[in-house]
C-alpha cells in the first residue's frame, strides 16, 4: 500500500476552490514533485497536509493512518520550508534537538540521529552557531536536518531551493538528491520551477488552475506530454495545429509525422526543439530568423508556413545565419495534446 | 562598494566635536548643578561656587524616615505596576481600546476620577491602591510594545514547530516567550521609569499617606520652604533608574540583534 495517499482532497474557499477534489498515491521513499505556477493549488495541498489548513472535503492517509482531522504536531510530517523557519534564539544543536525534545526521544537516540544528520548535512562545523550565523545554503541545510532527525514518514519540502542564488541552488539540488536516497525518506516537493522537478523526482505532479493535470515520470512527461499545459510548462515546445487521422498527422508546411493516436480531425502537436532537426537547403521551406549561441546548444527561430518554429542544434555544429534557407524534418515523437481542463475557472 | 555622496564631504570631526559638547553640556551640567545644590551647606546670589561644602543634606534627607519609605513605595509601586502590565490576562486585546484610552487623558484627569473610584472601594491612599492607578498608566505602553513584538513572529515559525510536534503550550513556552523577551525587556524598562517618576496619579490618590520620590521631591518645592538641596538630592536619586536604562538599553539592543535574525524569513 501506497505510504501517502490522498482520496480526492479539495478545498473551498465559499465560492472559490482552491483546489479540486484531488486523488494521488505517493510510494515509501518515493521523491514526488508537486510542480505548477502560482496560484496553480499546490500551496492549498501542501497546507492541508501539514495541517494548517482544514480539507473540505477527501481523506488523507499517511503509513495505514487517517490524519486529514488530526493536529500539525500529531501527523509524523516533517516540514522544510522556503523561509528556513529556524528557531532565531537556539544553536543549530538546539534547533535539531527542539523535534525529538518535543517528542521525548530518549537521549542517546537523540545524540544518534543528531550526530548522523549533523554528518550527512555536512554541518559538524556548525553545531553550536546561531542560525544568523550561517550563510542562506547552511541555513536551509539545519532545516533539513531539522526534518531529516525526526524520521518522518513523510517529508514536505515547500520550494526550500529559491531562496538561494543560483550557483547554490544548484549544488544543493544535488544535495538534496543524495540525502533523499541516504535516508530513503518518501518526500513531497513542491515548487514552479520545472528544471528542479526535472532534476530531482521520481514523479512529477503537474498541477495548474487548482486542479492535478497529469502525473508521471520526468521523462514520460517531457517526452508524451498529453496535455497543452504540460507540454508548455516542461521545457520548450513548439505547439502545431495539425489535421489528424490514419494514425498520423500532417503539419502546416505539409509533412507527414506517424502519432500513437487514432485521432481524427483537427488537433494540437508538441514538437520539442531538439527534435527538429535544421538542413541547410537553398531549396528549403524554412528561413532561419533568429539565432542564439548558449555555448552547449544553439537555438534558433525558423520561419516556416507562417510560423515560428523553435529549433535547437548541438553547439558543436557549424552555426546557421540569419536568412539562411532550412529544410525542417521531425526526428522525434510528435504528441498529441489535449487541451487542459478546466483552466482557471476558480481565480 | 561605497556610495558617493551627493554633496561635498562636510568637516566630520568639527560636527562630530559641536554635537558631542552639546549633549555633554545638556546632559551634564544640570547634574553637575543637582550634584553641587546637594552638597551645598550655604549657597548665596553672587557665587558661583557653593560658600561651602558638606554632606548634611544627604544625612537629612536619607536620615528622613519619609525618604526611605518614598523610596521604597516608589520601587514596590513601579514593580507592581510592571508587574501586574506583563501578566497575560484573558480578554487583553478586547480591553486594549479601554485599556488604551487613559493615555490621551492627561494624568491628572485619570487620577481624579480613579481617585473616586478607589476611595469608594477603600483602598485609596493604599499602595496597592497607588499601584493599580499607575498600571493605567503603564499599560497601555506595555501592550502596544508586547503587539510589536508578537507581531514580528512569523507564521511558519509556529509552522515549523507545530510540524516537529510541539503543541501550543510548548509552542507558548519555548518559542512566543523568548522571542518577546526583548519586547518584554523594553517594554518593562520603560513602564518601570514611567511608573518610578509618575507625579500626578500617584499625588491625586496616594498623597499625603503614600510618598513616592517624585511627590517628596514637590513638598521640597513647595514656594514656603524651597529647599533646594533636598531637591536636588531626590533628583539625583531619581536619576538612578535612567542609568538602569541606559545600562540594560544596551543589553537589549543586541537582544534585538538576535531577533533580527528573523529578518530573513
Amino acid at each position: 500500500m501506497a505510504e501517502l495517499q490522498l482520496h480526492s482532497v479539495g478545498k473551498r474557499f465559499g465560492d472559490t476552490v482552491a483546489l479540486r477534489p484531488t486523488s494521488l498515491e505517493v510510494e515509501k521513499g518515493e521523491f514526488v514533485t508537486v510542480l505548477g505556477p502560482s496560484g496553480c493549488g499546490k500551496s492549498t495541498l501542501l497546507r492541508i497536509l501539514m495541517g494548517i489548513t482544514e480539507a473540505s472535503s477527501g481523506e488523507i492517509v499517511l503509513n495505514g493512518r487517517r490524519i486529514e482531522a488530526l493536529p500539525p504536531d500529531k501527523r509524523d510530517i516533517a516540514m522544510v520550508f522556503q523561509s528556513y523557519a529556524l528557531f532565531p534564539h537556539m544553536s543549530v544543536r538546539k534547533n535539531l534537538a527542539f523535534g525529538l525534545e518535543m517528542r521525548k526521544v530518549p537521549k542517546d537516540e537523540q545524540r544518534r540521529r543528531l550526530d548522523h544528520a549533523l554528518q550527512i548535512c555536512n554541518l559538524a562545523a556548525y553545531v553550536d552557531r546561531m542560525p544568523r550565523q550561517l550563510s542562506g545554503g547552511q541555513q536551509q541545510r539545519v532545516a533539513l536536518a531539522r526534518a531529516i532527525v525526526m524520521q518522518p514518514s513523510l517529508m514536505l519540502l515547500d520550494e526550500p531551493l529559491s531562496n538561494l542564488d543560483a550557483k547554490l541552488r544548484d549544488s544543493l539540488r544535488h544535495d538534496l538528491v543524495a540525502l533523499h536516497r541516504q535516508t530513503g525518506s518518501t518526500s513531497l516537493y513542491v515548487t514552479h520551477d520545472q528544471a528542479e522537478a526535472m532534476a530531482m523526482s521520481d514523479r512529477i505532479v503537474v498541477m495548474n488552475g487548482g486542479e492535478v493535470v497529469e502525473i508521471g515520470t520526468p521523462v514520460s512527461l517531457y517526452r508524451n506530454p498529453r496535455h497543452v499545459f504540460t507540454a508548455s510548462f516542461l521545457g520548450q515546445t513548439n505547439l502545431m495545429p495539425v489535421e489528424a487521422g490514419n494514425r498520423q498527422a500532417r503539419l502546416p508546411w505539409g509533412d507527414v509525422v506517424p502519432l500513437e493516436s487514432n485521432h481524427r480531425g483537427a488537433a494540437v502537436v508538441s514538437l520539442r526543439p531538439e527534435n527538429l532537426a535544421l538542413t541547410p537547403d537553398a531549396a528549403g521551406h524554412g528561413e532561419i530568423t533568429a539565432v542564439s549561441f548558449m555555448g552547449a546548444q544553439a537555438n534558433y527561430v525558423v520561419r516556416i508556413a507562417d510560423f515560428n518554429l523553435k529549433a535547437s542544434r548541438s553547439g558543436g555544429e557549424a552555426l546557421l545565419e540569419i536568412g539562411a534557407r532550412v529544410a525542417v524534418s521531425v526526428t522525434g515523437p510528435v504528441s498529441l495534446l489535449a487541451e487542459t481542463p478546466a483552466l482557471g475557472r476558480a481565480a | 562598494m561605497t556610495v558617493p555622496s551627493l554633496t561635498s564631504e562636510p568637516p566630520r570631526p568639527l560636527v562630530a566635536t559641536v554635537l558631542f559638547l552639546t549633549l555633554a553640556v545638556s546632559v551634564t551640567l544640570p547634574v553637575v548643578l543637582l550634584v553641587l545644590w546637594s552638597l551645598s551647606g550655604r549657597w548665596s546670589f553672587p557665587n558661583l561656587l557653593p560658600n561651602e561644602l558638606s554632606l548634611d543634606n544627604w544625612w537629612q534627607v536619607l536620615g528622613d524616615d519619609g525618604i526611605g519609605r518614598a523610596a521604597l513605595n516608589s520601587l514596590t509601586i513601579a514593580v507592581g505596576a510592571w508587574a501586574m502590565a506583563k501578566v497575560p490576562m484573558r480578554g487583553k486585546r478586547a480591553l486594549e481600546m479601554f485599556i488604551l484610552a487613559p493615555s490621551i487623558i492627561p494624568g491628572i484627569v485619570v487620577g481624579v476620577s480613579v481617585g473616586q473610584v478607589l476611595l469608594t472601594l477603600g483602598i485609596a491612599y493604599t499602595t496597592f491602591g497607588v499601584i493599580l492607578v499607575q498600571t493605567i498608566g503603564t499599560l497601555p505602553l506595555m501592550i502596544r510594545l508586547l503587539t510589536a513584538s508578537f507581531e514580528t513572529l512569523p507564521d511558519e515559525l509556529i509552522h515549523a514547530a507545530r510540524s516537529l510536534g510541539a503543541g501550543p503550550l510548548a509552542i507558548f513556552r519555548h518559542l512566543i516567550l523568548p522571542l518577546a523577551v526583548p519586547g518584554l525587556m523594553a517594554g518593562g524598562l520603560l513602564s518601570f521609569v514611567g511608573s518610578f517618576e509618575e507625579f500626578d496619579k500617584t499625588f491625586v490618590t496616594g498623597a499625603p499617606v503614600i510618598q513616592t520620590l517624585p511627590t517628596k521631591l514637590y513638598t521640597y518645592l513647595d514656594p514656603y520652604s524651597l529647599q533646594f538641596p533636598l531637591a536636588a538630592i531626590v533628583s539625583l536619586i531619581l536619576l538612578l533608574p535612567v542609568l538602569v536604562v541606559f545600562i540594560a538599553a544596551g543589553r537589549i539592543m543586541r537582544d534585538d540583534l538576535m531577533a533580527g535574525g528573523m529578518g530573513k524569513l
